[in-house]
């Protein structure tokens, strides 16, 4: 009966994001959270996984303070308690200070058979977070996990690649990251949304944690942001010839790269 | 004072909204082609608690409120107002029978209603004026051992798919609806025969039909609250329903205000999107504020009734508001999307059937405008 933890992320919803036209800042002001989308798949996935054999999902997110009001949405969906870590820190974490805290608190939490993450975040995308873990706790990592089961205390795993998928069996304990495809995250009935506010959580601290000053140091410092909007170049070819014409918007391609 | 829904009701409202995205926004226009009464979707919505949204957990329901009803409610009609409907209905009847219902009747349909086994009408109206006066008004005849029903319901929605209908007939024609009194009636009961189901405007799928009674026995048990209590009863369940049913009318809105929104941003003309036109940016904000408003007066009401205050005012000023503006809201999205947004290949015209279906429903009293101006010192 696996033991699984679930790391997921609560990132804003890019629908609500705007983009400033003078500047082509982002405003999220208005922005909603919402739980990760390959991330809601990772504790779909933990939550059929102990439906079929039993066992125990645990939940753990690092964010800035507002990671608190994932804790319900998160339970409604499986996760029978909720570790959260609010901190400031979060708001420049790049991919390996967002591991390091995670794996500092799992070290923490005791030992999980599965830890489970999404493939990458809706918002960066860095595809770092499960690999990262896998090295700083010493576990196997399986990625690009497409289909999953467990059998006692061993995995069999479908990768997904590029060109090839690849067959997978590993031993517990394990970091694994899961793909959109692997399932069809639930959608919580009224009484699990209900329910979620009796499931436990609890805050951990990043002070508590063990860590050193450089481990949140980010490695890579965002400058800025800004949004990305087609610009169209709005050229009329106005030569006698249709040939012509298209002579022309072959050289201008051509001069881009573009043929 | 807070204007924020709480965490659990705006996490109430998401699991709708993402329901209506999986199961009806696939099988919304389908819906209003065939009008067939959609069964799978009817039983997902009890697999995920909608059914039994407001009934107590002593009876399998949620409890979650009547903020996260309506909440529900506008939820699901941005995808489908029609399913919206099915679940007004039913829930208008187990509303009832929670409130007036003897221990015996609650413990008897409350369970199945909750997990949806057994869908919920209500029948109130009839074809003259107002019910218990007409010439084929539902009669009930008192009997030595309970009542026999005689008489047709009109305009009874979830009719033919419901398994319990509360059923209003006057004991008395001489008093007409000063005599109504309400019944418990299973859809099996003998004599009982449910019509042709009517083709409506709009709502297609939630099915409307007239039921006829014909020498329809019913035991002393089947009466629901007191003999000739029916009017406070249908006032009370009807002032209850049009809150729903205007958030109905504002997740109509608030689709077809995003639809056009959409589409102005992707609708060149003159070089560049017509969302940037002031003409356009006008009525799509006029049909944003409006939704807004009335989605601020529906929940003012809604948290009325859930906290057991009087909410009839309030509910007669929503409904009073949205009759106004409802049917506007979408002639200005449609001018927003121009001969496109005319066409049939377009979300707009369902809409706009759907919301003159809601605009026509329950009114809280005669007419929404005489509780309000009576209200007024």
């Amino acid at each position: 009966m696996p033991k699984c933890l679930v790391c997921y992320k609560w990132t804003l919803d890019e629908q609500d994001i705007k983009i400033k036209p003078e500047d082509l800042s982002l405003d999220s002001s208005r922005a909603k959270g919402k739980i990760s989308d390959f991330d809601r798949n990772a504790i779909e996935e933990a939550a059929l996984l102990v439906e079929k054999n039993g066992g125990a999902v645990d939940a753990l997110s690092y964010g800035t303070p507002t990671v608190k009001q994932s804790l319900k949405d998160c339970l409604s969906r499986g996760p029978e308690k909720a570790f959260w870590i609010g901190d400031a820190s979060a708001e420049t974490a790049d991919a390996s200070v967002t591991a390091n805290v995670l794996a500092a608190a799992i070290r923490k939490l005791g030992q999980y058979d599965l830890i489970l993450c999404g493939e990458g975040s809706s918002d960066l995308f860095n595809q770092q977070t499960a690999p990262r873990l896998a090295a700083l706790l010493g576990l196997p990592c399986v990625s690009f996990v497409n289909r999953l089961s467990v059998e006692g205390d061993v995995v069999k795993a479908t990768r997904k690649l590029e060109d090839c998928v690849e067959a997978v069996t590993v031993k517990t304990p394990v970091v694994i990251s899961v793909l959109s495809e692997i399932n069809k995250p639930r959608i919580p009935s009224l009484k699990q949304v209900l329910g979620a506010s009796k499931k436990p959580n609890e805050e951990l601290k990043v002070a508590d944690l063990g860590l050193k000053p450089e481990d949140l140091q980010p490695k890579a410092v965002r400058k800025s942001v800004k949004g990305f909007v087609m610009q169209r170049k709005n050229v009329i070819y106005k030569e006698s010839s249709a040939a012509d014409n298209v002579a022309k918007l072959k050289s201008s391609l051509a001069s881009e790269g573009l043929c | 004072m807070n204007f924020e829904l709480t965490e659990e009701q705006q996490l109430i409202g998401q699991s709708a909204r993402e329901f209506g995205k999986e199961y009806l926004e696939p099988i919304a226009v389908d819906l209003d082609h065939t009008g067939n009464f959609p069964k799978a979707v009817v039983d997902g919505l009890a697999k995920h608690d909608f059914l039994g949204l407001l009934l107590p957990a002593d009876f399998g329901g949620a409890e979650a409120g009547f903020v996260s009803y309506v909440e529900v409610i506008e939820s699901l009609s941005r995808y489908s107002a029609a399913v919206a409907s099915i679940v007004n209905n039913h829930t208008i009847a187990a509303y009832t029978i929670q409130h007036w219902g003897t221990a015996a009747q609650k413990k008897q349909y409350l369970h199945d209603m909750a997990k949806g086994e057994l869908l919920g009408g209500f029948a109130i109206y009839e074809h003259g004026p107002t019910p218990g006066v007409g010439p084929d008004a539902l009669v009930a005849v008192k009997h030595a051992e309970g009542y026999v029903l005689n008489g047709k319901k009109a305009y009874v929605r979830n009719a033919g798919e419901a398994g319990v209908y509360v059923v209003f007939a006057t004991t008395d024609p001489a008093l007409g609806a000063k005599a109504l009194t309400a019944f418990l009636v299973k859809a099996d009961t003998i004599g009982i025969k449910v019509g042709e189901k009517l083709e409506t405007m709009g709502l297609k799928g939630c099915p409307v039909a007239d039921i006829t009674f014909e020498n329809v026995v019913l035991p002393e048990s089947a009466l629901l609250g007191a003999v000739n209590g029916g009017v406070a009863i249908s006032a009370k369940a009807l002032a209850v329903a049009s809150v729903a049913e205007a958030a109905q009318t504002v997740g109509i809105g608030q689709a077809a205000v995003e639809h056009a929104a959409a589409y102005a941003k992707q609708r060149v003309q003159f070089g560049k999107p017509v969302a940037t036109l002031q003409a356009i940016q006008t009525l799509l904000a006029e049909v944003a504020t409006d939704c807004h408003l009335a989605r601020l007066g529906l929940q003012n009401a809604a948290l009325l009734i859930e906290e057991g205050k009087p909410f009839e005012v309030e509910a007669a000023m929503i409904k009073s508001f949205l009759v106004r503006l409802g049917s506007k809201m979408l002639l200005d999205t449609c001018q927003v999307e121009g001969g496109f947004g005319y066409s049939e290949f377009m979300p707009l015209p369902r809409l706009f059937r759907d919301i003159a279906g809601t605009n026509l429903l329950d009114a809280p009293g005669d007419f929404p405008e005489k509780l309000i101006a009576a209200s007024i010192a």
